[in-house]
């Protein structure tokens, strides 16, 4: 790296005499993924933020895609064992808000959870044995069981979790957040995406534009991790060229371009300049971040037995701390598969016994490191499922359908009150009771966490001044710690 | 059309400044740089801070409107103007008033006045507070050419409205850039390719006053043209080859696209482009060419998730249409009035809904068949875009033919039948209308049943013709009537944005209250009145911007034009910007010799990483071989979902709406793909190829034939010697590891020629991977 900076000092000095201040405070400035990056370690957001003192420096949003069924994980219901196999009740469950899936069958049969649950933690946490290491960590959650959403098909319903618009062509939240804060890395983008999809059924596909950045500029996209082979697109020098010869090909890329420069003057071609720099940088950045042979094994272990296996869940959860320690500020991770119409009960059990686990080492292993308290963590998915059984109900298995109604997500860390239980649903796990929280009102606090209000992170697009939140969203105050 | 005008003719003259109020004394020069002795005008100085402070809450919006006030109109607005007489105003008081609770805007809005602000509104109602209709909303009048200083440089009537700026700027225009810049650049930007060397050879022979503009005929004349220039279009209309949503099921639809290209060749005058696209079924004896053309129309997403809600995305399709019309034609925010009163703009949610009526008729079904076209789609003749006579003719499409999606009990979902391969999806009219309903909140099950609403345009836009507009056809004649005051100017402002790299209004998607007012508003008039009155001719006004001096410029900048003219908004200097995506692409195949030229056809699917669709869906991506690798990027299969990342990461839109503007960005993300993509490092080994085949014998010439393949002109000594320093240096690590040569070799599909030393044609790719990276390279100059 000596010869690097020394390049980029000589660089400095020779530009400067030919633009003046100007040219010189681009240089300085190169445009990473985020903002503007500042002459040493980390890229600036916009002026002025965050608004006030943050409690959250990042988040790691653990996305559980498909829709999670609410009621067989966190929403106990105990009084509808003794119902099983009647009619769900019109007036709790009108027939106008059920997908074509259902809509026709003959029969809304409620369809008890299969699963024990029991109490965690010192608030008495309700949990299903299927989430034993969760209900470990019960005191780190504010479990939330009164989200409600607008969508009911996935692709709208995901697209307005991740972007606050079922309608394409916003930014994702990662996106806003990198927006208004930029990064503290200085070779890692602001924004990181992550896939996994386990042994379960996984018909979901997921869409670029969850990570996108809509009308924001691209530099603000996350950048999606591939799950297999290189994590970053065309991130290997071709076979045959080594480091080295990559190192002599850049610096006489840059010497051709500086004579470019000395005949155009175009302030772009330093910043091309120094973003073929940043590319050389992410080269050895990339890898050492995936690299865990460093990691103890203690550490490797509590994710579970995957955790070595690139493109699973456990893999990505160790992935997310590395990529937080580096300063990363929105990483956040998708996993398919709780689209449970049919099966629920086998699939579910698959699921959880993939994700439960490296969930709840990441919470710890953050703890540990004294991480959790400026580390928001998010876990939850699109929507809820449907308290009456999609399909044949038997004494063993279910199906449920795709519900807005209501679902459960939990929040831990930074700025969050643990060993809280927030909202709550009807006795059929179908309306909200007490406290709804809004897909708006979850990304006003999660904004807020990070010290920006979410009625002031505007973008300008269209003659709009355009917001995360629309024209809504309400802060959890009664979560924060 | 009536009256457009407003108020009348709006004229201002030199204000007695004895203001009243103390602290305007000491207020300066606006932001905007007026001078005192300038007249004000309300449409580019007083409406864009009404609209930005005032309108939300005292504007076209009856829902959120406050206290019953509208400052977007003269006559309600004279409640709180007193013209004349800044200081008995109620609004100069309350914009001055030192009480939070009596100021305006209010302090928990977020939106205070700077001083300037202030200054010019309570200017404005001292020199008699008069309104003026928005300025795109009047019909463009032909500008007279102005007269300048510095006219001996100018070529054209575009020359003089530049020069004309650039004097009040104190800017002199740049010389013309060199021969050979000028021929790149304006082959780059009327065919997408570079110019060949013998092309080169051709022009700089040519030593005739007439060489540039033959060169511009000859490229004008290129069945490339019609290539580049619809790829702007695709993005703009929204095409893709799959539906968009979820699983995100493959259509048909390219037989528009190359009904798009075709048209471009032929120089279809821009106005039968808009109305064969809207209403091509409607038009009297309609040809199959012109139905093909609605595919326009059916280019937006479609859902074919299960247990979809067909009412739900029936309506969504409308919108989108409404949507694109609006972006794209008239340049306006319209789908902002699906849920409300726009709050800038005279358009009500009513209004919208009428607009949305024009679309409503379609007989088609909410849900998409999963995989295939949705109806009504028709078939294409097995020639097309060419068609015999008897095969040109309109065809009634086959209506919709439902049948259950699945057969497990209790599954509502019904499928329309799919469109196969030799399909296009296409308008059609219902017999009986569907009827039209406002829908609350924009919600489709949230109708207003009150009143059935019948199509019709705008009041704000429609000017007392109101019974004329009544089916998508009468909309579409509208939209080019002459005197319409949006298509035109949002059509010229879209080319010129493809020029020169911004607008003339910036905001080239919103000409609205909200929308940038333009920086050469005679300019934009002049080039609108120009294309109306040519016939919409646009080949000739794309000549003539090519032709211009202001085009013609040397890109270089100095210190002070950066300094005073950073986004070079008053072009005292020629344009220079990155590449488009398909240029980049296309260019590095066809200076590599890769490029297979066949227009037209079904999509190709070049490289794309490794499972890159499997890996978050559930498609499989099957990569083609042979020639269709090496197409242009126009013809690359479009997925809406997980689009070609080739592409967008170099800022091509997502089609998954209308896009008309994309930030160019420059990221190390673009650094990595022109480095490593295996599309970049196969044409550097073919160029690599080209330069030891072609180039001459010697290491020498071969470097400064690759270097004029990729920039068209020769390289400087320094230039040559820092290759030829490269060369060597990269020869020296491939002869101590020739293994290394031989993979770097084996990167892509397509062979080599294996009579070249490997050695040598492995030092040579890395040498062609430098010249296709060069920031020349890779921008127009």
């Amino acid at each position: 790296m000596d010869q690097l900076s020394l390049t980029r000092r000589a660089f400095f000095a020779n530009s400067s005499a030919h633009l003046g201040a100007l040219g010189l405070a681009s240089l300085l400035q190169p445009r990473l993924f985020g903002a503007e990056a500042t002459a040493g370690r980390g890229v600036s957001g916009l002026a002025g933020l965050p608004h006030f003192a943050a409690k959250a420096k990042r988040v790691i949003y653990l996305f559980q895609s498909g829709g999670p069924a609410q009621m067989d994980l966190f929403d106990y219901k105990p009084g509808l064992a003794e119902q099983a196999g009647e009619e769900v009740p019109k007036s709790i469950y009108p027939d106008e808000r059920k997908t074509t899936m259902t809509s026709a069958q003959s029969s809304f049969a409620v369809a008890p959870s299969i699963f024990k649950f029991a109490q965690h933690g010192g608030a008495g946490t309700w949990m299903s044995e299927l989430l034993p290491h969760t209900a470990a960590i019960a005191d780190e959650l504010c479990v939330i069981r009164s989200l409600h959403t607008d969508a009911i098909n996935h692709d709208p319903a995901i697209t307005l979790l991740q972007t606050g618009s079922q309608i394409p062509g916003r930014p994702s939240s990662g996106s806003w957040v990198g927006y208004g804060l930029g990064s503290d890395s200085a070779d890692l983008p602001a924004f990181v995406a992550l896939s996994s999809r386990g042994a379960a059924k996984a018909d979901q596909p997921l869409y670029d534009r969850l990570w996108g950045s809509g009308f924001l500029p691209t530099k603000y996209q996350g950048v999606k991790f591939r799950n297999q082979g290189n994590p970053v697109l065309d991130l290997s020098d071709p076979e045959g060229v080594d480091r080295q010869t990559r190192r002599e090909w850049l610096d006489q890329l840059a010497k051709l371009d500086r004579l470019k420069y000395q005949q155009s003057g175009d302030p772009e071609i330093q910043t091309r300049i120094a973003q073929y720099e940043l590319a050389y940088r992410m080269q050895m950045s990339v890898p050492e971040l995936t690299d865990f042979t460093a990691e103890p094994k203690q550490i490797l272990d509590s994710y579970g037995p995957e955790v070595g296996k690139q493109g699973t869940y456990a893999y990505n959860c160790l992935l997310a701390r590395r990529l937080a320690e580096r300063g990363v500020r929105f990483i956040q991770l998708f996993h398919q598969g709780w689209d449970q119409h049919n099966n629920l009960p086998k699939q579910i059990s698959i699921q959880c016994g993939e994700t439960d686990q490296p969930t709840a080492a990441l919470v710890r292993d953050l703890k540990q490191r004294g991480m959790l308290d400026d580390t928001l963590i998010v876990w939850g998915g699109e929507f809820g499922r449907t308290i009456y059984s999609q399909g044949k109900l038997t004494k063993e298995n279910y199906g449920r359908d795709h519900h807005p109604g209501c679902f459960t997500m939990w929040l831990a860390g930074g700025g969050i009150r643990g060993g809280v239980n927030y909202g709550q649903t009807d006795d059929y796990s179908v309306n909200v009771a007490e406290n709804g929280v809004h897909v708006h009102d979850l990304h006003a606090t999660m904004l807020h966490l990070l010290g920006v209000d979410h009625e002031r992170l505007t973008y300008r697009f269209q003659g709009r001044d355009f917001r995360l939140t629309d024209v809504q969203g309400r802060v959890l105050r009664e979560v924060l710690a | 059309m009536g009256d457009w005008r407003g108020d009348g003719p709006f004229k201002m003259h030199i204000p007695s400044v004895r203001l009243i109020v103390a602290w305007l004394a000491f207020a300066a020069a606006t932001a905007r740089g007026l001078e005192a002795a300038e007249t004000l005008d309300f449409n580019r100085d007083v409406r864009p801070i009404l609209a930005a402070h005032c309108f939300h809450c005292h504007g076209p919006d009856a829902e959120a409107r406050q206290g019953e006030l509208r400052l977007d109109d003269a006559a309600t607005a004279r409640r709180v103007l007193k013209a004349g007489k800044s200081g008995q105003s109620e609004l100069v008081r309350r914009i001055l008033a030192v009480d939070a609770d009596e100021r305006m805007p209010p302090v928990d809005a977020n939106k205070p006045l700077a001083d300037e602000q202030k200054q010019i509104l309570t200017r404005w109602i001292q020199e008699g507070a008069g309104y003026q209709t928005h300025w795109s909303f009047v019909p463009p009048v032909r500008s007279e050419i102005p007269e300048v200083k510095q006219a001996a440089g100018a070529r054209g009537a575009i020359d003089r409205f530049i020069l004309k700026r650039l004097e009040a700027a104190d800017l002199t225009p740049s010389t013309d850039a060199e021969r050979v810049t000028q021929l790149r650049r304006a082959a780059l930007d009327l065919t997408g390719l570079p110019p060949t060397p013998a092309e080169v050879a051709e022009f700089l022979a040519d030593k005739s006053d007439a060489a540039y503009a033959r060169q511009i005929d000859r490229l004008l004349a290129s069945p490339r043209y019609g290539e580049h220039m619809a790829a702007g279009w695709l993005e703009a209309a929204r095409y893709a080859d799959t539906d968009g949503y979820q699983n995100d099921r493959y259509r048909y639809q390219h037989a528009w696209r190359d009904w798009v290209i075709l048209a471009y060749n032929e120089n279809k005058p821009f106005d039968e482009f808009v109305v064969e696209q809207l209403a091509g079924d409607m038009l009297p004896g309609a040809t199959l060419a012109q139905q093909i053309a609605t595919g326009f129309g059916r280019n937006h997403r479609i859902n074919s998730e299960d247990g979809s809600i067909p009412g739900e995305w029936q309506v969504e399709y409308v919108i989108d249409r409404v949507d694109t019309l609006g972006t794209v034609f008239l340049g306006l925010t319209v789908g902002c009035a699906r849920c409300h009163d726009h709050k800038y703009d005279p358009l009500s949610q009513k209004d919208y809904y009428r607009l949305f009526a024009y679309f409503n008729n379609v007989p088609e079904w909410g849900v998409g068949p999963n995989n295939g076209n949705s109806p009504p789609f028709i078939k294409v003749p097995a020639g097309w875009p060419h068609a015999e006579p008897q095969e040109n003719q309109f065809v009634v499409p086959e209506a919709v033919k439902l049948r259950a999606a699945r057969t497990e009990m209790g599954n509502g979902l019904k499928r329309p039948q799919p469109g196969g391969t030799d399909t296009v999806m296409v308008m059609h009219e219902l017999a009986e209308p569907r009827p039209t309903y406002l829908l609350k909140r924009g919600q489709y099950n949230l109708p207003d049943k009150s009143e059935v609403l019948a199509a019709g345009l705008p009041e704000s836009l429609d000017a007392g013709s109101a019974s004329a507009s009544q089916n998508r056809l009468e909309l579409a004649k509208w939209l080019v009537s002459p005197e319409h005051p949006l298509l035109a100017r949002v059509t010229v402002n879209r080319m010129w944005q493809q020029f020169f790299g911004v607008g003339l209004v910036k905001t080239s998607e919103n000409f609205g209250a909200q929308g940038e007012t333009p920086s050469h508003p005679e300019l934009l008039d002049w080039l609108a009145r120009e294309l109306i009155e040519s016939g919409w001719n646009v080949k000739a006004l794309h000549r003539d911007i090519v032709l211009s001096s202001t085009y013609r410029q040397s890109s270089a900048v100095t210190t002070r034009q950066l300094a005073l003219d950073p986004e070079n908004r008053w072009l005292a200097r020629g344009p220079r910007y990155r590449l488009p995506a398909f240029a980049l692409r296309d260019q590095a195949l066809a200076v590599s010799g890769l490029l297979v030229e066949k227009p037209y056809g079904p999509p190709t699917k070049p490289y794309l990483p490794l499972r890159l669709w499997e890996s978050i869906s559930n498609n499989k991506y099957e990569q083609d071989h042979g020639e269709a690798l090496y197409r242009r990027s126009l013809y690359t299969f479009w997925r809406r979902t997980i689009p070609p990342p080739l592409l967008t990461t170099l800022n091509a839109a997502e089609r998954e709406v209308c896009v008309v503007r994309k930030d160019r960005t420059n990221t190390p993300l673009q650094a990595l793909t022109m480095m490593n993509n295996v599309a970049f490092v196969e044409a550097s080994r073919f160029l690599a190829e080209r330069m030891l085949q072609e180039g001459g014998a010697t290491a020498d010439e071969r470097i400064r034939y690759g270097f004029q393949l990729v920039t068209a002109r020769q390289p400087t000594s320094d230039e040559y010697s820092i290759l030829t320093g490269a060369h060597a240096s990269f020869l020296e690590r491939f002869q101590h590891d020739p293994a290394d040569a031989t993979k770097l070799l084996a990167t892509g599909e397509r062979p080599r020629d294996p009579s070249l030393d490997a050695i040598e044609h492995a030092a040579a790719t890395l040498t062609a991977s430098l010249l296709l990276n060069l920031d020349e390279t890779s921008s127009k100059e």
